[in-house]
C-alpha cells in the first residue's frame, strides 16, 4: 500500500476533517478572535489530525506487511484465515472472523474432493487389478485356438492391456511418490520388456526394431521407464510408413543417459508438434488414423517429469519422429 | 516329472494354468480350498508353487513365509499387483521370482523352467542340437554336416535352431518371428525372407542345400 492510495482511500475522511478545521477557523475568525492565536490554533489542529493520519498509516502497512509475509510462508494459502493474528478493531474483527468461515467451508469442500478423489483412485488401481484376472485367463484360452485366430486375438487382447496399462497409469500419476521406485536398472532390460509388451502390435504392424548402444544403466523407475518406451513404440507402430523400422539407441551425455527412439513413420506437422504433449491432443495423424486417445504422450510427459525425464520430440513430416529421453546423472536425482 | 501347484482363486485361470502345465509336460496341483494351504503343501510336496498374492481373505506374502516354513519349496509370485514395491517385498520373503499379469505364456514357461533347474540341479540344456543331418553349436554359432561347417550370424543360429528344436514338424513364419522376438531378435517379414536366404545359403556351403524346405502357405520344415 503506497501512501497515495492510503490518501485517496481516506480523502472522504480528511475532506470532512479539513472542513471542520475552516469552519472552526471561520467562526473564530468572525467571533474575534485574534489572527496570531488562531493561526497558532490552526497549525496544532492540523499536526494533531495529519500525526493521526499518519499513525493509521503506518499501523496499516505494517499489518498489511505482516499478512502478505504470512501467506507467502503459507504451503495451502486457502487456510491463510486461519493463520493471522486476529485484529483488534471490531468491524475488522468480524470481517475476519466471516472470512475464517467461509475458509472453513471450503477446506471442508476441499478435503472431501482430495477424499473422494483418492478413493476414485484406489478404485481405479484395484479395478485394473481386476481387469487383469479375465485378461490372463483368456490369454491361457487362447492358446487352444489354431494359429491365425489366436493371433488376432491376441493382438485384440494387447490392445485391451495397453488400455488398461494407460488407465492404470494415469491414477498412478495423480500421487506418483506413491509407486515409483528409483533403482540401477540396464536399459537392455527396459527395452526387452517394453517390446515384449508391445510385440503382438508391433509384429502385426510388420515393424522391424533395431537397437544400438543399450548398454547402459540408469537410475530410474523399470516400470515407469518400460510404460513410457511402450508408449513410444506404439506411436511409431501406429503411425507408421513403407517397410516400418524402429531405432532404440542410447549414448551417453557425460553422466547422463539419452534414449532415442526413431521411426521412419508419417512424422508430425510442425505445427502440432508442440502441442503433442497436452492432454487429449491427437493431431491430424490420431484423426485420419483412428484409436488415438491423445493420451499416450500426455502420461509420458507427466511421468517423465516426475522420474527427472528429460523428454523432447522432434519430426520431419512423411519422413521421420525421433523421441529422446534423457535419464538423469545419479547424483541428480532428488527423489533417490 | 515336476509336481507345480496353482495356488490362485480364479478357476478360469487355475484351470487353464493346470492344462498348458500338463501339455508341457508337468505334474499340476490345483488348491481349490485356501484354508490350510500350508498343511496341502507339506502332504503334496510339491517341487514348485505358483502363488496368486490377491487370495481370499489371506494376504500372499504372509502365506509365502507359512509356506516357506512348512516346506523348502520354491515359490513363484504371480500377481496382477505390479508396484515396485510389491516385488521388492515378494522376492525379500523369499520368493524364487515375481510375475505380473497378464502374462505372456512362453515367459511363464521359461521362468518355471528356470527355477526349477536352479533347485532341482538339473543340467542346462544341451548346446548342441542334432536334427535332420545337421549338427547345430549353439554357443559357437557354428553348423555342421558331414565333416564340413559353416559359421552363422545370430539371426540365422536362431531360425535354425527353432527349425531344428522342431524338426520335421512345420514352422509357420509367424511363429518363427515369434521365437526370434523371445530371444530379442527383432525382424519382421522381409528380414525374415532376406535371413533364411542367407541361412540356406550358409546350408548349401556345407552341402546340404535342401535341408530346410518351403512348405507353401504354411512355413517351413527341416
Amino acid at each position: 500500500m503506497t501512501l497515495r492510495e492510503f490518501l485517496s482511500d481516506r480523502l472522504g475522511r480528511i475532506a470532512l476533517q479539513l472542513i471542520c478545521i475552516g469552519l472552526a477557523a471561520l467562526f473564530l475568525f468572525v467571533t474575534g478572535t485574534q489572527p496570531g492565536v488562531l493561526m497558532l490554533l490552526l497549525l496544532v489542529l492540523l499536526l494533531i489530525f495529519a500525526t493521526a493520519q499518519v499513525a493509521d498509516f503506518l499501523r496499516q502497512r505494517a499489518c498489511l506487511r505482516e499478512w502478505e509475509a504470512i501467506w507467502d510462508g503459507l504451503d495451502r494459502k486457502y487456510l491463510f484465515a486461519e493463520c493471522v493474528p486476529p485484529p483488534k478493531a471490531l468491524y475488522e474483527r468480524r470481517l475476519l472472523d466471516l472470512t475464517r468461515r467461509a475458509g472453513q467451508a471450503m477446506t471442508g469442500a476441499v478435503s472431501d474432493a482430495e477424499a473422494s478423489r483418492r478413493e476414485y483412485r484406489e478404485y481405479v488401481e484395484q479395478w485394473v487389478h481386476e481387469i487383469k484376472a479375465p485378461i490372463t485367463a483368456a490369454r491361457l484360452i487362447c492358446r487352444d485356438l489354431d494359429g491365425e485366430t489366436r493371433r488376432k486375438l491376441a493382438a485384440e487382447l494387447a490392445q485391451v492391456e495397453a488400455h488398461v496399462e494407460r488407465a492404470l497409469f494415469y491414477a498412478r500419476a495423480e500421487s506418483p511418490e506413491q509407486d515409483c521406485l528409483l533403482r540401477q536398472v540396464k536399459l537392455e532390460k527396459i527395452a526387452a520388456q517394453a517390446l515384449e509388451n508391445h510385440r503382438s502390435l508391433l509384429i502385426q504392424s510388420r515393424v522391424q526394431v533395431e537397437t544400438a548402444g543399450l548398454d547402459c544403466t540408469v537410475y530410474t523407475d523399470e516400470k515407469w521407464a518400460v510404460f513410457i518406451l511402450g508408449q513410444l513404440l506404439q506411436n511409431a507402430a501406429r503411425y507408421r510408413g513403407e517397410a516400418p523400422v524402429i531405432t532404440i539407441s542410447a549414448h551417453p551425455l557425460g553422466k547422463q543417459v539419452r534414449l532415442a527412439v526413431s521411426d521412419n513413420g508419417i512424422g508430425i506437422p510442425a505445427h502440432e508438434l508442440s502441442r503433442v504433449f497436452d492432454r487429449g491432443f491427437t493431431g491430424s495423424n490420431g484423426r485420419s488414423r483412428g484409436g488415438s486417445t491423445g493420451m499416450g504422450l500426455y502420461l509420458c510427459r507427466r511421468l517423465s517429469g516426475f522420474l527427472e525425464l528429460g523428454l523432447e520430440i522432434a519430426s520431419e513430416e512423411g519422413k521421420q519422429t525421433t523421441v529422446t529421453l534423457t535419464f538423469p546423472a545419479k547424483e541428480n536425482l532428488t527423489k533417490l | 516329472m515336476p509336481k507345480i501347484m496353482i495356488i490362485e482363486d480364479d478357476p478360469a485361470i487355475r484351470e487353464e494354468l493346470a492344462l498348458l502345465l500338463k501339455n508341457e509336460g508337468y505334474t499340476p496341483l490345483m488348491v481349490t480350498e485356501f484354508t490350510d494351504v500350508p498343511g496341502q503343501t507339506a502332504r503334496e510336496r510339491p517341487d514348485l508353487i505358483l502363488l496368486d498374492i490377491g487370495l481370499p481373505g489371506k494376504d500372499g506374502f504372509s502365506l509365502c513365509a507359512a509356506l516357506r516354513k512348512a516346506v523348502p519349496v520354491p515359490v513363484i509370485f504371480v500377481t496382477s499387483r505390479d508396484a515396485g514395491v510389491d516385488e521388492v517385498r515378494a522376492l525379500s520373503l523369499g520368493g524364487d521370482d515375481y510375475i505380473t499379469k497378464p502374462y505372456s505364456v512362453p515367459v511363464l514357461l521359461a521362468r518355471i523352467k528356470a527355477v526349477l533347474r536352479r533347485s532341482l540341479g538339473e543340467p542346462e540344456p544341451s548346446d548342441i542340437l542334432e536334427a535332420g543331418g545337421l549338427c547345430l553349436s549353439l554357443t559357437k554359432g557354428v553348423v555342421s554336416a558331414g565333416g564340413r561347417s559353416a559359421e552363422l550370424t545370430r539371426n540365422e543360429l536362431q531360425i535354425l535352431a527353432c527349425l531344428m528344436t522342431r524338426a520335421g514338424q512345420i514352422v509357420s513364419r509367424a511363429d518363427l518371428i515369434d521365437t526370434l522376438w523371445d530371444n530379442q531378435i527383432y525382424i519382421d517379414d522381409n528380414t525374415l525372407s532376406v535371413n533364411m536366404t542367407r541361412l540356406r545359403g550358409r546350408l548349401a556351403e556345407i552341402g546340404r542345400p535342401d535341408a530346410i524346405k518351403t512348405r507353401r502357405g504354411m512355413g517351413y520344415q527341416l
